[in-house]
């Protein structure tokens, strides 16, 4: 940071590009996808890419490895436009994890990293002692040395999917482009691997970005969001700064849902519930929660609820009840729902 | 010796079991040279390798003008054949691609079948005398380029790999229904020898034969071996391949070019021998448990000698006058073979 030498780059972004139009092109036929897409991608930063199917994230993401080049514009790669690569040098610059399911078989962990020094390499491929020294070292980076010799086919799914961040991290790039890692992952690996991410952005300054539909692990760990929707080009800025301006109900367009900033995750736009509740904060979350999932109850005049042990206190027009969890209330609910309809017949 | 020199790519196990392979070669070699129809004993075998004369001048004609050549004949095709397979197989990333789905045998095939029938059928005479193998090693190879270069215009066509695929297939599809309709309004004879060519003989190639041959396949290794570190690139697929920095295009025309050539050549010599390019590429993972193309390269071209070897022998029919068609004898004991690896593993997983 000190270095004046990184400074220009700092304010920069490693990855930039200005004004971008996205799409395809095939035969004569265009069709545009995004258009006055600009951003900065910075090293050291974890940045993640969020917005509708269909908005065109994945043609962005092709756009910076240069699969697809973008109609209109350049992507810069540090120095230089990614046009103006040789496949090599791009492949020295951009390291990618795909959603793509990868053909497993035979091949060993440590293989599959060992893939990734493949821009690195002679024509035969062969390794030297530099490539299995950095093959060592990411794997211990990533803490999987220990299933070097296991198949590809023998890991689970969180495994898999931290070798094959191993397997773009041997590729030794600066920049890392990762589309859904967490997907089919479990709540604590999704954690897991984000963090990893977090973590190799930093140790490894690295420019890292991530396509991720999970807005819960992006909020608690990108340092950037880039939301992308399709009317506008993409808004940029910390999750936070987004979350308070409200950038970020760009995330889910129409109006039935929205982005609660209290809880930071996508709630159903409800009128506020016609009845009086009180109570300890967090048991009055969790009961409004779930008479929010069953709209057409008719609710109580007025609910108390009370902590240790816990209980509900309902009040009705003509009577009072108690109960002793969410569900026998709901279902006490439901029930007068059912005999007041039987009543109207 | 052989072993400091593939230490350096090779892991123990699998070394060990290179050697082995080239051991089982060099022996079903000798075996191969000396059982047949007209038995030569290992001893004077042996014997006339290391310089001596044979006891009978029969067997130095036997030797010289038959075996000998067709045992490299063996050779080249087993080379050529099996590592068209793996190409395929890795760059089409499907189990089921051998070296004939790009539609050169059926190419090879029509270029021998108007040559042979084409007289009758159609009442040309292009050759004055079709049953001259030369003509038919230049009908073979004709037709084989020729969908070659249809390949060729099709791959500068379609850029998805799965499409390439099924034009290679339906050229081949194409191709045989011209041959069907041929061989349909063909005289007998003619059809016998276009029937005979299409079982496959290795037999065939003479010495000036064999040094074309020899020379074709060492070019189709060329862009091969060149390309081993793309083949192993695509083993994730071609998107990861392209982000490694491997130029697919330039890995599709090495591709087809390769199996081109290796193909065709073979085709046109010595027929189209099935089996051995869509199955030894599997055998050869299972045997050394690799998906690294730097392995699997010796260890296919080696087990790729080894089963064409035991099939040619067993085509000679020790003791008897008469030999097998080698096609027949390459799927009658392969594909039990093939059954058998399948059943014994998880072979879809592993492929």
């Amino acid at each position: 940071m000190k270095n004046p030498e990184n400074k220009p780059e700092n304010n920069e972004g490693f990855v930039r590009a200005s004004d971008l139009e996205l799409g395809y092109r095939s035969g004569t036929e265009t069709q545009r996808v995004a258009s006055g897409v600009s951003f900065s991608l910075f090293r050291k930063e974890l940045t993640c890419l969020m917005g509708p199917n269909g908005v065109g994230k994945s043609t962005l993401l092709k756009a910076i490895m240069h699969q697809h080049p973008p109609l209109k514009g350049e992507v810069w790669l540090g120095n230089a436009p990614a046009s103006h690569l040789s496949e090599k040098e791009r492949a020295k610059r951009v390291a990618v994890v795909l959603t793509e399911k990868i053909p497993t078989g035979l091949l060993t962990v440590r293989d599959l990293v060992a893939l990734g020094r493949i821009p690195h390499t002679g024509w035969w491929g062969q390794l030297s002692p530099v490539d299995q020294a950095k093959i060592n070292e990411v794997m211990a980076l990533t803490s999987i040395s220990h299933l070097a010799h296991k198949t590809v086919s023998a890991l689970s799914d969180g495994q898999r999917q931290t070798a094959l961040i191993a397997r773009a991290l041997a590729q030794d790039s600066p920049i890392m482009v990762l589309d859904e890692p967490t997907a089919h992952l479990d709540l604590s690996n999704r954690f897991e691997i984000m963090y990893l991410l977090r973590d190799l952005a930093r140790k490894a300054s690295k420019a890292i970005l991530v396509v991720t539909h999970d807005l819960e692990v992006a909020l608690e760990t990108a340092d950037k969001l880039w939301l992308m929707d399709a009317r506008q080009p993409l808004l940029t800025g910390s999750p936070e700064d987004l979350m308070i301006s409200g950038g970020i109900q760009r995330l889910v367009p129409g109006q039935k849902w929205r982005v609660d900033a209290a809880s930071g995750k996508i709630i159903r736009n409800t009128t506020p519930l016609p009845c009086q509740i009180e109570g300890p904060e967090l048991l009055v979350g969790w009961l409004k929660n779930a008479l929010r999932k069953n709209p057409e109850l008719s609710l109580p005049d007025a609910i108390y609820l009370t902590e240790n042990p816990f209980a509900i206190r309902a009040t009705f027009s003509q009577n009072h009840r108690h109960f002793n969890s969410i569900s026998e209330m709901i279902g006490y609910l439901q029930n007068q729902l059912k005999t007041g309809k039987f009543f109207l017949k | 010796m052989i072993f400091t020199i593939f230490k350096s790519w090779m892991n123990k196990f699998q070394t060990q079991r290179l050697v082995i392979v080239l051991l089982l070669c060099g022996i079903l070699w000798l075996v191969n040279l000396s059982l047949g129809s007209v038995h030569i004993p290992l001893k004077s075998l042996l014997g006339r390798i290391v310089g001596n004369s044979f006891p009978h001048s029969s067997w130095e004609i036997i030797w010289m003008e038959y075996r000998l050549p067709k045992s490299l004949t063996v050779l080249l095709a087993g080379i050529g054949l099996s590592l068209s397979g793996l190409q395929m197989q890795t760059f089409f990333r499907n189990p089921l691609a051998g070296p004939y789905v790009l539609g050169i045998s059926s190419g090879a095939g029509l270029g021998v079948a108007l040559l042979t029938m084409a007289g009758t059928a159609f009442g040309w005479q292009i050759l004055d005398n079709p049953g001259n193998s030369w003509s038919l090693v230049a009908g073979a190879s004709a037709g084989a380029m020729g969908v070659l270069v249809l390949m060729g215009l099709a791959a500068w066509k379609v850029k998805d790999s799965m499409t390439l695929l099924i034009v290679g297939l339906m050229f081949g599809s194409a191709t045989s229904s011209v041959i069907t309709l041929l061989a349909y309004f063909s005289a007998a004879e003619e059809l016998k020898l276009f029937t005979i060519w299409s079982m496959g003989n290795l037999g065939n190639t003479g010495w000036n034969d064999l040094g074309y041959l020899a020379g074709a396949v060492v070019l189709g290794l060329i862009p091969a071996l060149v390309a081993i570190k793309s083949y192993n690139a695509m083993l994730l697929g071609e998107t990861y391949a392209v982000s490694m920095g491997i130029n697919f295009q330039k890995l599709r025309w090495t591709m087809i070019l390769s199996t081109g050539i290796l193909t065709g050549s073979i085709t046109a010599f010595c027929g189209p021998i099935a089996f051995i390019g869509i199955a030894v590429p599997h055998l050869a993972r299972l045997l050394f448990r690799t998906q690294s193309h730097s392995v699997l390269f010796p260890a296919t071209a080696g087990v790729g000698v080894l089963i064409l070897l035991a099939c040619d022998t067993i085509s000679q029919l020790p003791g008897m006058a008469t030999s097998l068609p080698i096609n027949a004898v390459t799927t009658a004991f392969g594909a039990p073979l093939i059954i058998w690896m399948i059943m014994k593993r998880s072979f879809s997983e592993e492929f």
